[in-house]
């Protein structure tokens, strides 16, 4: 594997030119707010940002914020996963389960989302729940919907081979079925991650005493663009952390080593 | 059915349609096959006339369109860890290494792992796998990918062996090395061994019988006595050398190359089984 991957992804260069792009826009941004001046509360420049990021973070707001997001993201989507993959096998390796959940699911994807918060504030109130509803609620469909993908692509001679090896149904399900889904369940939570950030900032404007979402909320009547924009830069951020240090190296220890999938360049 | 026969598999007026959206395809003709126990059966046909549906059917993936296979006095009505199956398409598993998939059935039964490293050391060395046993299957050649597949049905230790062409893609010196082992393994151990070929040689050098299936759908057309395998097994150097072998291996040639080839089954051209059957 690592024989096979050539040197120069692993010099310093090419571990710092993704940064580019970024790099790039600030500049852009940064000469576009010297030469338009345009007024502090529309579109701050990139110091004011970096002074407002600053001083969130010496006052702890920043910190207090972000734990309640990242908290909230977290359960909201081990829930989204957890059902997800469950239900993802259920239809996935019974044809009847399938004809009967899946009108269901069906339906209800295409009423997720935001839609669902004038009712669900009347019936969960406002709090943690409304939003782990909402996060839940993103992140469900997609892990479900890969995970039967996966389910149904896993080659059926690998289970058959197993099953005259005297494996019983569940010793196949778990040895053969979910490693041979893997592929597709991760890439479920993967997007079920991106969609879940969207689906927990949304939630935070109403449902939220705290959070990164209520922070940008409140600045915005403040007229705080570049709080908000340091909000902006803190969430997306986190996602590329979570992605690069949580899914990356699963994915890396787990379907890269079995050479289901060519491994990632990394980001 | 008498439980004391001394046939191992019994199949009794099989005949088997795949249902496509186009219609049922026959996928065989009429066939009626006996194996006593600890008989080496090879079969030989052209591409498409349903050998591996037949190999299918005994493994007990395939519930038969008509009659019923019986092994050892029990119809058979799926899979089982006593018919021991090496797939045509490769069916290791991805996400084990070699020592893993091969110990992988005395895993199931519950082995101890001293014991189940035993077997499988022996069969790494049997299969010349030895060095790769901690490589994922990606990491390794087509052949030895092959090897680790028939080294895992070999290590679960089946009554019965069914194999679907497991040699096709094993280079040419370790295929001699793997079917003299074969040989003398299933001589040794009195298995009862169904195994599909292309190879003419093969089939005859391996065999107690060797089965020669007609065109798609295919019937069993011909049973070639091989006389009894010695004690030791077979090598291929006398084998080569023997006249008796070279001229059953023409016999057989022969009655191959009169099937012509005769590719995929098409839907709505299929006989009148009953007419089929008579
Ligand atoms: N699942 C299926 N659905 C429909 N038709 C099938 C199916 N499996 C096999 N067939 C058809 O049944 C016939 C017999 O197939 P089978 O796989 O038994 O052939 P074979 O003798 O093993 O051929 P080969 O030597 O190429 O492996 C073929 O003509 C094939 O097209
Ligand atoms: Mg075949």
């Amino acid at each position: 594997m690592s024989d096979a991957k050539p040197v120069r992804t692993d010099t310093l260069t090419w571990k710092l030119l993704p940064a580019l792009p970024f790099v790039a826009l600030i500049a852009g941004w940064s000469i576009y707010w010297l030469i338009a001046r345009p007024p502090v509360g529309t579109l701050p420049p990139a110091w004011a940002v970096t002074e407002a990021l600053w001083q969130l973070a010496a006052d702890g707001e920043l910190l207090q914020n972000t734990l309640a997001s990242l908290g909230r993201l977290l359960l909201g989507t081990t829930v989204g996963v957890v059902t997800g993959v469950v239900g993802g096998f259920l239809v996935g390796l019974n044809r009847r389960a399938a004809d009967f959940l899946n009108p269901l699911v069906v339906f209800f994807n295409a009423i997720s989302g935001i839609v669902w918060l004038p009712l669900m504030i009347g019936w969960l109130g406002i709090g943690t729940a409304l939003v782990v509803f909402l996060i839940w609620n993103t992140v469900f469909f997609l892990v479900f919907q890969n995970t039967v993908l996966g389910v149904r692509l896993v080659p059926p001679v690998l289970e058959q081979s197993v099953e005259t090896l005297g494996g019983s149904r569940l010793h196949i399900i778990l040895n053969v079925t979910l490693p041979g889904a893997l592929p597709y369940i991760l890439s479920g939570i993967r997007s079920g991650l991106g969609f879940g950030w969207r689906a927990l900032i949304a939630a935070e404007l109403v449902g939220a005493t705290v959070g990164l979402g209520q922070m940008i909320f409140r600045a915005a009547e403040f007229h705080r663009a570049d709080i908000i924009i340091a909000g902006c830069l803190v969430i997306g951020l986190l996602g590329v952390l979570m992605d690069r240090y949580l899914l990356a190296p699963i994915e890396k220890h787990t379907i890269e080593r079995w050479g289901l999938v060519t491994p990632s360049r990394g980001i | 059915m008498d439980a004391t026969s001394p046939d191992k598999i019994i199949v009794e007026g099989f005949q088997h349609f795949f249902e496509t959206a186009d219609g049922p395809v026959q996928a065989t003709g009429l066939i009626d096959l006996k194996i006593p126990a600890a008989e080496f059966v090879t079969l030989v046909g052209p591409s498409g006339c349903g050998k591996t549906t037949l190999l299918k059917a005994i493994a007990g993936f395939i519930t038969p369109t008509r009659g019923r296979i019986v092994c050892d006095g029990k119809t058979v009505t799926g899979p089982g860890r006593d018919r021991g199956v090496v797939f045509q398409e490769l069916a290791i598993l991805p996400w084990r290494t070699v020592r893993r998939n091969i110990g992988h059935g005395l895993e199931i039964a519950g082995v101890p792992k001293a014991e189940r490293e035993r077997t499988v050391a022996r069969l790494v060395a049997l299969t010349g796998l030895k060095g790769f046993e901690d490589r994922y299957p990606h990491e390794l050649s087509g052949g030895m990918r092959q090897r680790v597949a028939v080294a895992r049905t070999w290590a679960a230790d089946p009554d019965i062996i069914l194999m679907d062409e497991p040699f096709a893609a094993v280079d040419a010196m370790t295929r001699l090395t793997l079917q003299e082992e074969l040989a003398s393994l299933t001589f040794s151990t009195r298995k009862t061994v169904f195994f599909i070929t292309h190879s003419v040689d093969e089939a005859v050098f391996l065999a107690d019988r060797v089965l020669v299936m007609s065109k798609r759908p295919g019937r069993i057309k011909a049973s070639i006595e091989v006389p009894r395998r010695k004690a030791g097994g077979r090598d291929w150097e006398s084998f080569t050398t023997d006249p008796e072998m070279q001229a059953i291996c023409e016999q057989v040639l022969r009655l191959v190359r009169d099937e012509r080839m005769d590719g995929a089954a098409r839907p709505g051209e299929t006989p009148d089984p009953l007419k089929e059957a008579s």
